[in-house]
């Protein structure tokens, strides 16, 4: 781990004394031991702040979004789940690779749940890896929540779901970190169109929900951020699991964000289509 | 949109403009009868839908949704209704999933010659959405009071 964060260091070092890149994203300390945030260092002795541990779990990538016309390409690390999410939104067209320094670092797996079912765990997409790839050990149950909700009566699943959503407090976190949730405006925010309201209500947090995951379903890249993000700790991912589940049962093998070129499955259509409309 | 409180279903069909709506209107020359439950809403297309419609629907007061539009094939806009297609198959299940009765929410190929099927279609989904009771899930509960005290 040392032997790799020495490296993390020197090569960000080097990227900033290079002038090559503007800034790079990282990780780095916060005063709690178990947690780390992100780390925009601008100067090489900014590099001496960067850790990499088993707590380096939040994603990075959807920063980027913040910077669209960098004068310098951006530096960051890329982990297995930011790779596919910069696959993502370059596929979205929110970002461009000539903007990108991508610093591949294999990941180990952390300490947390979304991690027991990572597919990817050496990055996807790179200009220098720092060190060598190391073979993703077998995912777990890819949809455990979705199969776990999938069991329940049709009644059951409402009342789940209606227990999940009271608690939600619509602070969007969820959407704000989510790599596929990159719209420059959301509909959530735009109340006078009548889909949800502003209120705290069983209905609109209900309608959030399964809008929320529709809007994603199909593009979602597992990486678990909106669970991680949200502060009431609901099982949200309960509903993209779902969405994903069908179209691979639907049409296969199909996952979002393996490379920026394969469309994803809303955005296309095949003539052959299993038609379950009468 | 207020409804009114009634205990006679409400549901709303979302109709292509090219293929149902002209369906519908065939139906009406012909002088058959369908339930009157039965409000269309007139789209473009059935790609048009926004699954967002149906949620909405459900939260103002409407106790279930068709979506029709033209046979695959047949779109005016060549390709519109496969998307519908993939965008409905999902939406359904997710409906389903997160405990809307399948009942409620129906999607359908009518053409515009087919205005039997319109009516037999829009007989069928009253007569079951009607054994099902009024919808619940998803109801916005404090928009509907306040359009019953009107
Ligand atoms: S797991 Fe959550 S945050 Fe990650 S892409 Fe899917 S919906 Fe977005
Ligand atoms: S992060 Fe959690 S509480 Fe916040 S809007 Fe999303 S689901 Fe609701």
């Amino acid at each position: 781990m040392n032997d790799n964060l020495a490296k993390m260091r020197e090569a960000a070092k080097r990227a900033l004394e290079s002038g090559d890149v503007g800034y790079v994203i990282g990780w780095g300390a916060t005063k709690f031991p178990d947690k780390t945030s992100p780390l925009f260092m601008r100067k090489p002795e900014d590099a001496e702040r960067l850790v990499w541990n088993e707590y380096a779990i939040p994603g990075i990538a959807k920063y980027l979004l913040d910077d669209l016309y960098p004068d310098k390409p951006i530096g960051v690390f890329v982990r297995g789940c930011d790779s596919r999410a910069i696959n993502r939104m370059m596929k979205d067209n929110r970002i461009k690779r000539e903007n990108l320094r991508l610093l591949g670092i294999p990941c180990d797996g952390k300490d947390d749940e979304r991690c027991t079912i990572c597919r990817n765990r050496n990055p996807l997409v790179y200009d220098e890896l720092l060190w060598d790839e190391a073979p993703t050990p077998e995912p777990k149950d890819r949809y455990f929540r979705a199969n776990a909700v999938e069991a329940m009566s049709a009644d059951g699943r409402y009342a789940y779901w209606s227990e999940v959503f009271d608690q939600c407090i619509r602070c969007y976190a969820c959407r704000n970190i989510c790599p596929a949730c990159n719209c420059k405006e959301c509909y959530v925010d735009m109340t006078a169109t009548g889909f949800q309201g502003k209120q705290h209500s069983r209905s609109d947090n209900l309608i959030f929900g399964v809008t929320r995951a529709f809007h994603v379903g199909d593009r979602c890249i597992e990486c678990g951020e909106c669970e991680r993000v949200c502060p009431m700790g609901l099982p949200i991912m309960g509903q993209t699991q779902k969405i994903l589940k069908d179209i691979n049962e639907l049409v296969g093998d199909y996952e979002s964000g393996v490379d920026a070129e394969s469309e994803n499955y809303l955005g296309v259509f095949d003539l052959d289509d299993k038609d379950e409309f009468m | 949109m207020s409804v009114k409180e009634t205990n006679d279903p409400k549901i709303i069909a979302f109709c292509c403009n090219w293929c149902t709506y002209t369906g519908a209107d065939l139906a009406g020359l012909n002088r058959s009868h369908y339930p009157e439950n039965v409000h269309i809403v007139r789209v473009p297309c059935s790609g048009r839908v926004n699954p967002q419609f149906i949620l909405r629907a459900f939260r103002n007061g409407c106790d279930g949704v068709m979506v029709c539009g033209c046979h695959p094939g047949d779109c005016h806009y060549s390709t519109g209704n496969y998307f519908t297609r993939r965008r409905f198959t999902l939406m359904k299940r997710l409906l389903e999933y997160n405990g809307i009765d399948p009942g409620r929410f129906h999607a359908r190929w009518i053409s515009g010659s087919e205005a039997g099927k319109f009516r037999d279609t829009a007989e069928e989904v009253t007569a079951m959405v009607r054994k099902l009771g009024p919808n619940t899930r998803y109801r916005e509960y404090a928009r509907r009071e306040m359009s019953a005290d009107e």
